[in-house]
């Protein structure tokens, strides 16, 4: 499913589209309800593509209130268009899709598709990547609609009934993810936002649906049974489990710095070769006596009696 | 050599030897046609176009990626007429950053553009381009980075006393003006340039019908398009050499973003036995039949993390020239690694081209990491303490 976060917790909703995903454990029509519930309460237009369950199913819980500001396009009833004869067949969800595109043009609006696995099903995943991309891009052109204005576009997506192709097409196109899990009969939102420039942002929120299908979030249950992974776990440190020694006791050390090294110049050496003087007519030789050499004057050949 | 004993025992350059060669009369080797000028262009027959250069081992024609880090590492640059292809992150947060480079150094050194995209539009992507940074401001930058290490660079070597001197370096080369650019990625191209600056820009949304048929051939219609608005471009701007009369020769930098992902209609990404599995392997493979036959480089990026089938992503590899993969940190267990902690990814460099050659031009070192700083994108050869 798409669908961007619950609105309270922390920013406000971002626009472009959003995508929930949802299991058998965890269902997420329910989800899917309530932020149509909330973005219909902040009085934008609805539009609902249903293609899984009936329009009165979908109706069914909301008062009358939201109801009149809900426009539901069905394709639950008639998905192939068999009632309406003489009318060309490619039309279908494709057709319906591209109308929401057209049709959603004044104000703020939000899209709810119900959901978007039906759709996988019945149309190419490239076809579908395509219109979805076309309908949130629609209106969050940067400058001309303030963000306020824009088209939100909410899917439900289950989880269990695709490979990871059209997974992971259908991610890298939503700018929020929420998978929904839970434990011990508390539901669960993970939330994934990706920002255009911007490093992903995971959260874990979880929340229940009321009856009335207003959302409550609730603040993370304690835990009992469940053994929890220890919060801080301890850094790697990679200097352990070395076949080889790495640090130095104080002796060792005092005579490392004590050992005279093969290419140690005096500092008068090392200043000359650091700084080559130019145009030098003539080259210095620097002799520094190793420890090992003798330096004795006398010509050795003098003992010889030849 | 012998001959160089008469001339001193000062500094001994190339300069030298040959004067002293050609005073002594020892070799008839003698320099054709005028001395060219500048240190860019070798022979004067040759053409200098702005912003390139010849590749010192084999006198390629290169032009830089934006990044001089990078072109280093492949070799000095991208060469003329061949294809870059970067294997995206998987939030797709730095391959951007490379696709800008390229075409921010485009604008920088006057060069033609063509940005394709199917989910941004061009004249968007060319608003979010980075600012060129002046030179000694990015020095300044550079100290301002690497002030906390002064106090190393105090301390005089005991062992290495000859480098003492050296500037600490980032695996920065030393470049010839002209020829690669620093860029500020917290500022936006100034407007002017982008004005004075001559782009394409090809938006599929735009340009595909909205009548959707299922395509005959085996190349998709958006790959079909955007070849053709290629051809286009390189023949009515004569990057081929087919408008001799035209003004001085310049290059076509050409930027692809997100191929291979379902906004081109390809389904590469959405299963393992695709329709149109070849879709991607023979555009590659007319585009650089286009690349090869014109004055043009180009930049593609491509996601393939989510490609599903591990044989199209090797044909792809073999269908690029040069293939850089970038891997990032973020969601998986090196972020939290301390080996890894100063940096935010690893590039690979999984392909280096052999033009006109018979070995690689490639560079020693495997191990690259890379950073995103506040204002740039560096890459650095990753120290390893414990190897």
């Amino acid at each position: 499913q798409r669908s961007p976060p619950p609105p309270a917790p922390t920013q406000g909703s971002p626009c472009g589209s959003a995508s929930a995903k949802d299991s058998v454990e965890w269902e997420g029509r329910s989800l899917l309800k309530a932020l149509v519930k909330k973005s219909a309460l902040r009085g934008e237009q609805v539009h609902v593509l249903g293609c899984e369950v009936s329009e009165e199913e979908f109706r069914e819980g909301f008062d009358s209130n939201i109801n009149s500001r809900l426009v539901y396009h069905d394709l639950f009833r008639d998905p192939l268009s068999w009632s309406k004869p003489g009318k060309a067949l490619p039309g279908g969800p494709l057709e319906a899709l591209r109308a929401l595109d057209k049709r959603t043009v004044s104000g703020p609006a939000t899209i709810a598709l119900d959901s978007l696995s039906w759709l996988l099903h019945h149309l190419p995943c490239p076809t579908l990547c395509q219109t979805l991309h076309a309908l949130s891009r629609q209106d969050s052109c940067p400058g001309d609609t303030p963000p306020g204005e824009q088209v939100r576009v909410l899917g439900l997506l289950h989880e269990e009934l695709h490979g990871p192709g059209p997974l992971g097409a259908l991610s890298s196109l939503a700018q929020t993810e929420v998978t929904l899990s839970g434990m011990m009969g508390q539901a669960s939102a993970q939330i994934l936002c990706r920002r255009p420039r911007q490093r992903p942002t995971h959260q874990t929120q979880w929340f229940s649906i009321l009856p009335d299908f207003s959302l409550e979030l609730q603040a993370e249950p304690p835990l009992e049974s469940q053994p929890r992974s220890d919060p801080h776990t301890p850094s790697v440190d990679p200097t352990t489990h070395l076949t080889f020694n790495l640090h130095l006791s104080k002796k060792e050390r005092e005579a490392k710095d004590s050992l005279t090294l093969p290419f140690q110049f005096s500092s008068e050496k090392q200043q000359a070769l650091l700084r080559p003087g130019l145009g030098q007519a003539t080259s210095h030789i620097f002799y520094e006596p190793d420890a090992y050499d003798d330096l004795d004057q006398e010509d050795p050949d003098d003992d010889l009696d030849v | 050599m012998a001959v160089a004993g008469t001339s001193g025992t000062g500094t001994r350059s190339t300069g030298s030897m040959v004067a002293a060669a050609s005073t002594n009369n020892v070799t008839s080797f003698q320099r054709r046609g005028p001395r060219a000028s500048g240190a860019d262009s070798g022979c004067s027959r040759l053409v200098s176009i702005a912003g390139t250069r010849r590749s010192v081992r084999n006198g390629q024609l290169l032009v830089s990626t934006g990044l001089p880090a990078l072109d280093q590492f492949l070799g000095g640059g991208l060469a003329v007429g061949t294809v870059l292809l970067i294997e995206e992150d998987k939030y797709n947060i730095y391959s951007p950053l490379l696709f800008n480079y390229f075409l921010a150094e485009g604008i920088v050194s006057g060069h033609a553009l063509l940005v394709a995209s199917a989910k941004e539009d061009p004249a968007d992507i060319l608003q979010k381009l980075p600012a060129p940074l002046i030179d000694h401001s990015y020095k300044k930058e550079c100290d301002e980075d690497i002030c906390g290490h002064k106090m190393e660079s105090d301390i005089k070597m005991k062992i290495a006393w000859r480098y003492q001197l050296f500037p600490k370096m980032e695996g920065r080369p030393v470049l010839s003006s002209g020829f690669g650019h620093d860029y500020d990625i917290s500022k936006r191209i100034p407007q002017e340039l982008i004005e004075t600056s001559k782009w394409h820009g090809f938006f599929l949304p735009e340009k595909i019908s909205s009548t959707f048929n299922v395509e005959s051939c085996s190349l998709t219609s958006g790959y079909m398009k955007l070849l053709q608005f290629i051809q286009n471009i390189i023949y009515e701007e004569g990057f081929d050499g087919s408008n001799p009369q035209k003004k001085q020769k310049n290059i076509l930098r050409i930027g692809i973003q997100n191929l291979g992902s379902p906004l081109w209609g390809d389904d590469i990404c959405c299963a393992e036995n695709c329709d149109a599995s070849h879709s991607l392997t023979k555009f590659l493979y007319i585009l650089r039949a286009l690349l090869r036959t014109s004055l043009s480089a180009c930049i593609i990026t491509v996601p393939t993390h989510l490609i599903q089938n591990k044989a199209v992503i090797a044909r792809v590899t073999n269908l690029s020239d040069t293939v850089v993969g970038l891997e990032s940190f973020i969601g998986s267990e090196k972020e939290t690694n301390p080996l890894y902690k100063d940096y935010h990814g690893l590039i690979h460099i999984r392909q280096i081209p052999r033009l006109n050659n018979l070995i690689y031009d490639i560079s020693d070192v495997k191990d690259l990491a890379f950073k995103l700083k506040k204002k740039l994108f560096t890459i650095e050869v990753r120290e390893n303490f414990y190897v």
